[in-house]
């Protein structure tokens, strides 16, 4: 990468600092504020963006040039570091970094533009906490994605996060319970720092501030029970930022559940992605390759893979039993960053193996792994948006008294519809291109190693157990009947500035769920450009297309090749249904039937009253009661 | 030419679903000692109903898109379906896990429909149908993914398929009692009619669905019970391929007969469970089609 690439990152840096210490002397003016606060996000997105476009692409003349405002005197690019006096900052920019610094930065910026009329509804609250560590969370998840070392550089950063992101999840602080969630929040962040440093200097003459190269090479030298316990550590920290089974429920839906719906969207979306970042890097990249190191990929892939599937299966149902809107979004994320981490585990395993095919199962695995990292960070945000909207417009966010919400916000109802779609797994969404990808690699790898297919069955059970949490949340929040009786004032749609984020985000659903192949090839393209990994070679010398389009998928397509195919897929099945539906129209309407308005009818019961309604602990109850030994169940 | 064969499979399922299910309503009265309906009923059901008023209770778009919903997720599936052995056009364009996922987006139509309606019979419905889904679908993934592990493919003619190239082995045959266990539950009948119970919840997610609203939601249930029918002789009744399509076609059609003359009897001669029984019911099949597939990895 050029020096202007570093440059222009630590320009954008800055230029987030300087948003946390302008904006809250604005902060009594809450417009104001909220629009200079988006504002300097977006400069600093705008360039964070195009630093990943580049590097993500290979495109790098398409670099601005920031001319003085560019930091790059403060780089020292022989070694590509920060240098303060003798000492090296490393820092770390390549296209696997770049994909997350995109993803986080166009997260925050969704997320800073509805915030600007969200926050309006927390009248008590003063907003001097809100920017001064808004724009601090930020930089920390891109510090963390680009500093290169597990001690100076990565403290910094995790601390930067974690600190800026405790004040945030405890921006209510005069409920108490919410102040009680958040110091829990901070303590484990503050254990998981810990793990992860300890591991990294429980290698073999590790220094402070060794960039990861210098320790991937000194963990070549270490002892074999020493190595088990550095990588076992560092998962272990890395677990609980990732929010994996069982460290996750420890945290995980207290925050995210309290903390304001736009933050929400950020911890959800991409802060507890930096937990999958640092474990792929971990046994991806830093992975002694010399004669004698002691590195077990297998062993730490089936680890991770049984991880996985225990999270997406343990979260999902414990998702499922929720009636808070907000916990029930926050545990079907440990679900989701389960079907992450399967994947990141289960390509571990499939690449150690022998047989070419399951190798090649295996770099389609982290692919998907990837893109699921791509799509849940869209749809979560988007759900938390959503959450968010309801809780703006109505004041709760108890399923138990909601319902009926489409009649009176059409516009956020429809958006959730499509989110829900898009997380539940239903073809042509987004979800469903993902899990289709590790879902099935599991399953074909399975032919060879058994205890995959049977997480890859597990994985599409739960993606059933998925859809009937979203079948409730958008039932009984949006269709049903309920908020007419319980909900005191008029309800009314958001205003425009919280549904066009929304919208921005609810196309990206769709779109990339129309184009997977698009995503495929520009994930592959991005592990082919980033240099040191265990399977960089592999992943640049193999010709995926004929893979891709055909074998792998179960689709087998004759006379088309590349960019067509990976269109057709999706298209067909959308024109098949598209068909289908018109003839549906075309038998509905053929024999000319009219339609007239008429009361529910309850079979003798006198009308529909908040009483006789079918309320949120009623739904699946029995399913509930035969699942009590998974733990987050809600009493009643 | 592939094209026609999409239009005869439409037409093949479009075409004798009520038969079917007007034969089930028929073997069923006999077995209860009743005269029953003709056993073109159900025909008549659908043309009466298409002509009614709609009574509309719920005012919302949730309400009337649903039945269509429904009815189209499952026309698709039959669109890519491989009938009488012959995969169409449309088959390479899918896979089983789209198949699978099609199947389940009509069963969130009905849940849509019925959560839409407002009224609390349908509710109860949808939880129980929903319960169901999670529970049964796992038997039909299996079903489909032990031939995909063994031919390592997920393409639908070439997974449905795989016992003409790899045999009978004792994993399809504990698939194949799995399988006729869960039918009567994949097509929402006796003793796994829990979620319709029409003494019980009256219908439970179509109480408030009339005329043309109700007649497609009807034949979407004709038509899924159908499909369960085709795919059990798809996969587990090859062995009468005599290569020529319209042959194949005629044979697999009494095959499905007599499957849906097996669906009638198991359904006329046992009553309802409740739910929680159902349940455990349902994860001792998952736990047996677990094994099948496990088998299946090792050859046996």
């Amino acid at each position: 990468m050029s020096a202007d690439i570093y440059g222009n990152l630590l320009t954008a840096m800055a230029v987030l600092l300087l948003s946390a210490i302008v904006v809250p002397f604005f902060s009594d003016n809450r417009k104001l504020a909220g629009w200079l606060n988006f504002a300097l996000v977006a400069i600093a997105g705008i360039i964070l963006l195009n630093i990943s476009y580049a590097s993500i692409f290979g495109d790098e003349s398409s670099v601005f040039d920031l001319g003085f405002l560019s930091l790059t005197g403060m780089m020292d690019m022989s070694n590509i570091a920060i240098s303060i006096g003798s000492f090296k900052l490393f820092m770390l920019l390549d296209s696997f970094s770049a994909f997350f610094i995109g993803l986080i930065i166009f997260m925050a910026i969704m997320s800073a533009f509805y915030s600007m009329q969200y926050m309006e509804h927390y009248p008590d609250y003063s907003m001097k906490p809100f920017y001064v560590n808004f724009p601090l969370f930020i930089c920390g998840m891109i510090g963390l994605v680009t500093l290169d070392d597990l001690s100076v550089g990565f403290t910094i950063a995790w601390q930067m996060m974690t600190i800026s992101s405790y004040f945030l999840v405890k921006f209510e602080f005069k409920k108490a319970e919410n102040v009680k969630s958040a110091n829990k929040y901070l303590i484990l962040m503050e254990l998981a720092w810990l793990l992860v440093v300890v591991g990294g200097f429980l290698i073999k003459g590790a220094g402070l501030g060794d960039s990861v190269h210098e320790l991937t090479y000194k963990l070549g030298e270490t002892g074999p029970v020493m190595t088990y316990f550095v990588f076992g550590l560092i998962l272990l920290g890395f677990a609980f930022k990732a929010a994996i089974f069982p460290f996750g429920q420890m945290w995980l839906p207290d925050a995210h559940s309290i903390a304001p719906s736009p933050i929400s969207a950020l911890l959800s979306g991409v802060m507890i992605k930096t937990g999958i970042y640092g474990i792929i890097r971990t046994f991806f990249w830093m992975v002694p390759h010399t004669e004698g190191a002691h590195f077990n990929g297998t062993f730490w892939g089936v680890v991770i893979a049984t991880f996985g599937v225990v999270t997406l299966f343990i979260g999902t149902v414990q998702s499922m039993k929720q009636s808070d809107i907000k916990r029930l979004l926050a545990y079907s994320s440990i679900g989701q960053i389960g079907y992450i981490v399967l994947a990141v585990g289960s390509s571990l395993v499939m690449f150690h193996s022998e047989s070419e095919f399951v190798k090649l199962m295996g770099l389609i695995a982290i692919v998907g792994a990837i893109y699921h990292v791509l799509n849940h960070a869209i749809f979560k945000g988007l759900l938390f948006l959503s959450a968010g909207s309801v809780l703006y417009a109505t004041g709760t966010k108890d399923m138990n008294k909601l319902g009926g919400l489409l009649k009176v916000m059409p516009i956020s109802g429809i958006i959730a519809g499509i989110a829900s779609l898009s997380i539940a797994g239903v073809p042509p969404f987004s979800g469903f291109a993902s899990k289709w990808t590790i879902i099935s690699t599991n399953l074909l790898a399975g032919s060879e190693v058994l205890f995959l297919v049977v997480f890859g069955i597990i994985a599409l059970f739960t993606s059933a157990v998925t859809l009937s949490c979203y079948v409730k949340f958008f039932g009984l929040t949006y269709t049903a009947s309920g908020a007419e009786w319980n909900i005191k004032k008029e309800i009314k749609e958001v205003p425009g500035t919280m549904i066009a984020p929304k919208a921005v985000l609810t196309i990206l659903c769709i779109v990339q769920g129309l184009i997977p192949f698009f995503y495929y090839t520009t994930i592959i393209d991005i592990f082919s450009k980033s240099q040191g990994s265990i399977f960089y070679h592999t992943f640049r010398t193999f010709d995926f297309s004929k893979y891709l389009d055909t074998t792998a998928m179960g689709v087998s397509l004759t006379g088309m090749s590349g960019i067509a195919t990976s269109v057709a897929v999706p298209v067909v099945m959308v024109v098949v249904f598209a068909v289908a539906f018109l003839i549906a129209w075309a038998l509905k309407n053929s024999a000319g039937s009219t339609e007239r308005k008429a009361d529910t009818w309850l079979c003798g019961y006198q009308d529909l009253h908040n009483l006789t309604r079918y309320k949120e602990s009623n739904m699946f109850s029995a399913l509930k009661s035969f699942l009590w030994w998974t733990g987050g169940n809600v009493k009643k | 030419m592939e094209a026609v064969y999409i239009i005869v499979n439409l037409l093949v399922f479009l075409g004798l679903a009520p038969l079917f299910e007007g034969i089930i309503r028929k073997i069923t009265a006999k077995v209860q000692s009743r005269q029953g309906p003709p056993i073109y009923q159900p025909y008549m059901d659908i043309f009466k109903l298409l002509g009614k008023t709609t009574i509309n209770s719920a005012d919302n778009w949730g309400f009337k898109f649903a039945p269509m919903m429904a009815f189209a997720s499952i026309v698709s599936v039959i669109a890519f379906f491989p009938l009488a052995n012959k995969a169409n056009y449309l088959t390479q364009y899918a896979d089983i896990i789209t198949i699978i996922y099609l199947l389940t987006l009509g069963g969130i139509a009905v849940l849509l429909g019925a959560l839409s309606s407002k009224n609390t019979y349908a509710m109860i419905g949808a939880s129980r149908e929903m319960i169901t889904m999670i529970m049964v679908e796992p038997v039909l993934a299996m079903t489909l993914i032990m031939g995909a592990v063994k031919m390592k493919s997920l393409g639908i003619d070439i997974t449905m398929f795989s016992i003409n190239s790899v045999g009978y082995g004792w994993s399809v045959a504990l698939m194949l009692v799995v399988y006729l266990a869960a039918l009567q539950a994949f097509v929402g009948r006796p003793p796994f009619d829990i979620s319709e119970a029409e003494i019980e919840i009256l219908e439970g997610p179509f109480i408030e669905y009339s005329g043309p609203n109700y007649a497609l939601f009807k034949y979407y249930m004709m038509l899924k019970q159908m499909f369960y029918a085709a795919l059990f002789v798809m996969v587990f009744i090859p062995f009468l391929n005599t290569g020529i399509y319209i042959v194949n076609l005629a044979v697999q059609i009494v095959e499905i007969g007599v499957v849906f003359g097996f669906i009638s009897l198991i359904g006329s001669t046992n009553a309802r469970l409740r739910i929680d029984q159902a349940i455990k019911f349902y994860s001792v099949l998952i736990v047996l089609a677990l094994c099948a597939v496990g088998l299946s990895v090792y050859g046996i």
